[in-house]
């Protein structure tokens, strides 16, 4: 069995059971926590305020977004293109097809390079302010930065890979791949995720309240 | 059929291979009329057939430069043989000129010429010199900041931090500065590797490894430039307020940076930072516009400027290399306090002092030194 074989292989499946086994553990016992028992009269809908929360914090207040709207451009330029490498890119696309047997229509290459361009300038803008600021210092954790190195250098690897000249570029891609699955878990790209929950229960806490978000 | 050889120095030949150099017997008489008569036929051949030959090489071998023409000189040879040319000429002829003729070298393809060789004096001008020493000015510069470092170390402030600080550059000049400083690197670094790859790794990592950096570093390269076009537009808006000369920097130049002990008052920033800034642009520039020629080569279909930029690409990325190696230096251990400007926003009151003293004044309003009358130079 080759490297690229073993990284595409045995340790892509170890990975991957261990990022959807850690997702599902995780978020459940989130969801498990419950909350606290509210014993006054409800005043509006918890569950409106669920999605409301969710979809309020979507666009930024006011003087917030021109005050962070580095931080906005930047979040949103490297997620949204992320997103779209990751489940548009025709690589990605075949070696899905490959497990699983499913298949859409890809990006056309040029449409990668840009998506790529994009997620890049986000990812190193965002990492950069996060230096840069000395409140965003105060609260940033080595593993902030090792979440962030280890994204990069999944993309990065990746598009080093683009010219599929070399075997070798695409196994340490995938090695990259594995441990990103492995860490995902354990680390704050467990954000992607727990999101949708922590804003949730703010918008249902306040929903309950009767509180226009 | 064994044959035989002539019989000349047979005790140089192994005793096995003897018997080919013993001496034939002597021929009958008949046979030898018949040799007679054979050599005969021959020598009558050969007559017949070098007769003619001075004619057929007058037509096809080009008389020397200084050979006297005859009136009575035969016909050059029909249009389709070499005539009077040597290969050298036609190979002129093909070229437009002679390849030792600048104007040959960087004309447009030549009027009835039928191909180009800038492309030889590009790959001479590329493996003999560009890639052959290219790599020894950042080499040089870090040679250099090692030195300087050892024998007259960092800058430390003379009064220490006050503790008191100013604020220099906001966030959003910050992040620019570093999200060029990324992309830069990474940049740099990719840039060496397909520049260096073949003289520096390939000998000894080999050349498979050196086929998978480059081939990756190549990638990365394309991918990260247009990005540096990006942090480029991005840096000169956040930065070029304050960086434009004054005739208040003649006192820098010719205090050479106070390099000599000597202070030297500056503003915001001094002559060595806005020669630096401007470097980066216009360099940046000309780095970005050949880049974007030589991802984009069908932008033009004249092949000198895709020669001229992989060129001016090199050179300018070189210098960049080599001059952000001492800004680099003296951004972090070089200069007590300056980094503190680029990761805080904010710098120490005495390193304002010291190394820009009228920026201090026209901060706070005060004198930047005890023996100065409150405001003497804080005028814009």
């Amino acid at each position: 069995m080759s490297f690229l074989q073993f990284v595409e292989g045995p340790l892509f499946y170890a990975a991957a059971a261990v990022f959807l086994l850690g997702v599902a553990w995780k978020v459940l016992g989130l969801i498990r926590l419950g909350r606290r028992p509210d014993l006054a009269p409800p005043k509006g809908s918890a569950a409106w305020g669920f999605i409301r929360g969710n979809l309020r914090h979507f666009v930024p207040r006011g003087i917030f977004a021109r005050r962070t709207w580095l931080h906005i451009v930047a979040g949103y330029g490297f997620h949204v293109a992320l997103a779209v490498l990751v489940f548009f890119g025709a690589f990605h696309i075949a070696f899905i097809e490959r497990l699983t047997g499913l298949s859409w229509p890809a990006l056309p290459r040029w449409g990668f390079i840009v998506a790529a361009e994009i997620a890049f300038a986000g990812l190193i803008a965002l990492w950069v302010r996060r230096i840069s600021d000395p409140v965003m210092r105060q609260i940033t954790r080595g593993e902030d930065h090792a979440s962030t190195i280890l994204t990069f250098l999944v993309m990065l690897t990746g598009c080093l890979a683009l010219q599929e000249s070399h075997a070798s570029l695409r196994a340490i891609h995938m090695l990259f791949v594995d441990i990103w699955l492995i860490y995902f878990p354990f680390s704050r790209l467990m954000h992607a995720f727990t999101f949708v929950l922590s804003r949730g229960h703010s918008g249902a806490t306040y929903g309950r309240k009767g509180i226009n978000l | 059929m064994r044959q035989r050889l002539p019989f000349i120095f047979p005790e140089i030949l192994p005793p096995e291979a003897r018997f080919f150099c013993e001496k034939s017997p002597p021929p009958p008489v008949g046979a030898r009329t018949a040799r007679l008569f054979a050599l005969l036929a021959l020598l009558a051949t050969l007559i017949c057939t070098l007769a003619p030959a001075p004619l057929l090489a007058q037509s096809s071998v080009r008389p020397p430069g200084a050979a006297a023409s005859f009136p009575d000189a035969p016909e050059p040879g029909p249009a389709n043989t070499l005539g009077t040319r040597s290969d050298a000429e036609i190979w002129d002829m093909i070229r437009g000129g002679s390849p030792r003729d600048p104007g040959v070298i960087f004309a447009p393809t030549p009027e009835g010429a039928l191909m180009t060789t800038t492309g030889q004096q590009w790959r001479v001008l590329r493996e003999r010199y560009i890639r052959k020493y290219a790599g020894w000015a950042p080499l040089g510069v870090i040679v250099l900041l090692v030195l300087h470092h050892l024998i007259r170390g960092p800058m430390r402030l003379k009064e220490g931090r006050s503790g008191k600080t100013l604020p220099r550059f906001t966030l959003t000049a910050r992040v620019a500065h570093w999200f060029m400083a990324v992309v830069f690197i990474l940049l740099a670094i990719s840039g060496l590797i397909i520049l260096l790859g073949r003289p520096l790794i390939a000998p000894y990592l080999g050349r498979e490894i050196n086929a998978v950096l480059t081939s990756a570093a190549m990638q990365g390269h394309n991918l990260f430039g247009p990005l540096f076009i990006l942090a480029l537009l991005w840096m000169f808006v956040k930065f070029v307020a304050g960086n434009f000369f004054h005739p208040h920097d003649l006192k820098w130049i010719f205090r050479l940076g106070g390099l000599f002990g000597h202070h030297v008052s500056s503003r915001k920033f001094n002559f060595g930072e806005k020669t630096w800034f401007w470097m980066v642009m216009l360099v940046g520039a000309v780095i970005a516009a050949s880049g974007v020629l030589m991802l984009f080569p069908w932008l033009t279909d004249d092949l000198r400027f895709l020669q001229l930029a992989t060129v001016l690409h090199v050179l300018g990325a070189v210098l960049l290399i080599s001059v952000a190696l001492g800004h680099i230096y003296v951004g972090t251990i070089g200069m007590e306090g300056s980094l503190d400007s680029m990761l805080k926003g904010e710098v120490d009151e005495n390193w304002a002092k010291e190394h820009h003293d009228i920026w201090y004044e026209q901060m706070t309003g005060k004198p930047a030194r005890a023996d100065e009358p409150e405001g003497e130079e804080a005028a814009p």
